[in-house]
């Protein structure tokens, strides 16, 4: 019994309010999976802050994900045909080019992540748009084309961001973790083409995994989890998404789920998403467009809102 | 030449850390009035080496044992019956000191004094070496090979040994989730984790190391178990192990090798590093720019 639920974005209250489960995702497809991987290789905090550069060791967890476990996940996919998307931040590009058009060629997404893993929340607008621009011809150049995905690297992003992803040609993101379903999200008070495909940190294999001494992660040392318990988590959440006829998408990122115990998890879990035979997998950009055409905006369009009042608030 | 000799499918090197108290030690030398704390690593000599030695011998494993220097001064006693059960010993520092601290010479200093700790026990100098904690500055690796060692087993990056790019030295990478200390050590005060987190689910352990064997034994990969005498020689850990070794060992084409065994097999097989390695990237990155150049 697929749950109603209430929801509280514009778009929503016109349209999604129209659908049942069954008609929401292609070819009355119970589900919609946008399978996602974070490939940050070495970039992050350590390297904006230089301190990489001292610190072999997390380099080479880092450079494992791009060198080691992305061929063996891009397999993995080609074994269970599933589409992915691959959040790289593009210096990652300009270090393993040939990985880097690996991913097109084997019919998967490339989108941004950042240059080197900024968080966006502690840039100025002028700093965010040279990532932004910096990053595109990095894509342009290494694999002829730019993103039109974005994921926000780290924590937060700035309050300026959404407008400048849509004025710089983005169609989506995959940043936040406020609902089951993709949205439109709202510039200037006024619902926007940019699409959201918000995602959890129940299916953020750093929340389980993820480990390193220096600097400490998690901070407190915490354990490794148990691999079967971590995938028993990941198996309720994608019940429940099927259940209710929802979007899930995840955030794995190829160091950390490409080891090769895990890469033996990941190969369980794809299984278990393919048995029912009624998800839609999709690329995040697949899932963005459909989303868009069958949510349309209600007209008249409405205006973009005047430069420099589009924040957040009535401050 | 095949990947692994005789034609294995995968290479699985058992390797201790016989840390026992010196990493308390030298996390703070207050500490060497905390009688209770470091207590908690000195059972790792008085009673966890016999129980991981007898696991070892059962399973008929030769394991290759990191010991500091001054452990071995320590601990004379535990370290002897090592040696005389025919386990590799390799250097692990002097102090287990915290390489973060170090110059480069006061990092190689540690590795000549750990040494001749080592060869004045078992008259042989070792030729591996595993960090003991925190990273090599600059021009370490080439300084190891008038130390006479030739392999290190303390870098990460690969599932497979690699060349370093710098110096003539085999690496045979480390895996945090198949070292013991991370799931199972506990100190309440000062504590570890920093976080108290709980202390691993035995089974849930035990359920990721087979795991990992079963992948790297798949993918032709070479599996480093790091254990440390004080975390898996307690009564109820060691079946742990003895349940490990008695799966691996029922494959007739994993080849147990010790950290000498290993490089030397790596280093005659002649293959460069695959391109796009994480280490020759970092050398390429890290490199100082040509005399002249800006």
């Amino acid at each position: 019994m697929a749950a109603r639920l209430r929801r509280d974005h514009p778009d929503d209250q016109r349209s999604e309010e129209l659908k049942t489960p069954d008609t929401r995702w292609p070819g009355g497809a119970r589900c919609a999976v946008a399978l996602a991987f974070d490939l940050d290789g070495p970039t992050g905090s350590a390297m904006l802050d230089g301190s990489i550069w001292r610190n072999p060791e997390l380099f080479g967890i880092g450079g494992y994900g791009p060198f080691r476990a992305l061929p063996r996940i891009l397999d993995l996919l080609d074994e269970h045909r599933i589409p992915a998307t691959f959040f790289t931040p593009a210096w990652v590009l300009e270090q393993w080019p040939e990985r880097g058009r690996a991913i097109l060629e084997r019919g998967h997404e490339v989108a941004h992540h950042g240059y080197r893993h900024e968080c966006y929340f502690d840039l100025t607008v002028a700093e965010q748009l040279e990532v932004l621009a910096h990053s595109q011809r990095v894509f342009h150049d290494v694999l002829g084309e730019t993103a039109i995905g974005f994921r926000t690297p780290s924590g937060d992003w700035h309050p300026e961001t959404t407008r400048l992803l849509v004025e710089h040609g983005f169609s989506y993101s995959s940043s936040m973790r406020d609902d089951d379903l993709p949205y439109r999200h709202l510039i200037g008070g006024r619902s926007s083409d940019l699409i959201e495909i918000p995602g959890h940190w129940d299916f953020d294999d750093y929340a389980y995994l993820a480990y390193q001494q220096r600097p400490a992660y998690p901070s407190g040392q915490d354990r490794i989890a148990g691999y079967d318990t971590t995938l028993a988590n990941w198996r309720a959440e994608f019940d429940g998404v099927r259940a209710e006829g929802l979007c899930l998408t995840t955030l794995l990122h190829p160091k950390v789920s490409g080891k090769p115990g895990r890469i033996l998890l990941l190969d369980e879990l794809l299984r278990y998403l393919r048995e029912p035979g009624d998800v839609w997998f999709g690329t995040c950009r697949e899932v963005a467009e459909w989303w868009r055409a069958t949510h349309p905006l209600i007209s008249p369009e409405p205006e973009p809102a005047p430069l420099g009042t589009a924040s957040l608030g009535s401050a | 030449m095949t990947r692994w000799p005789g034609g294995a499918r995968c290479a699985v090197l058992v390797s201790v850390d016989f840390d026992v108290e010196l990493p308390i030690l030298a996390a703070d030398p207050a500490n060497a009035a905390r009688e209770k704390t470091l207590s908690v690593g000195r059972y790792g000599a008085r009673r966890g080496t016999d129980r991981l030695l007898g696991a070892l011998a059962d399973a008929g494993v030769r394991a290759t044992w990191f010991v500091p220097g001054e452990a071995a001064r320590l601990h004379p006693g535990a370290v002897g019956e090592v040696h005389a059960a025919g386990h590799e010993l390799a250097n692990h520092g002097h102090r287990h000191e915290d390489f973060d601290l170090l110059t480069v010479a006061e990092q190689a200093d540690a590795v000549r004094r750990g040494s001749a700790a080592l060869a004045s026990l078992t008259g042989r100098v070792p030729t591996g070496f595993r960090t003991p904690l925190g990273s090599w500055k600059p021009g370490f690796a080439g300084r190891l090979a008038g130390l006479g060692i030739t392999w290190s087993s303390s870098g990460f990056g690969d599932d497979l040994p690699y060349l370093h790019p710098d110096a003539d030295l085999v690496e045979i990478p480390v895996h945090h989730e198949l070292h013991d200390h991370p799931y199972f050590f506990f100190n309440l005060q000062p504590p570890f984790p920093a976080g108290q987190s709980r202390i691993a689910p035995y089974r849930q352990v035990l359920g990721n190391w087979l795991r990992e064997f079963t992948a790297y034994h798949r993918f032709g990969l070479c599996y480093v178990l790091r254990l440390q005498p004080e975390v898996i020689g307690t009564p109820g850990r060691i079946g742990l192990l003895r349940e490990l070794l008695a799966h691996i060992g029922g494959h007739d084409d994993v080849w147990v090798g010790t950290g000498g065994e290993i490089a030397d097999w790596w280093r005659a097989r002649g293959v460069p590093n695959a391109p796009g390695h994480p280490a020759d990237l970092f050398a390429r990155l890290t490199a100082p720019p040509p005399a002249g150049s800006g």
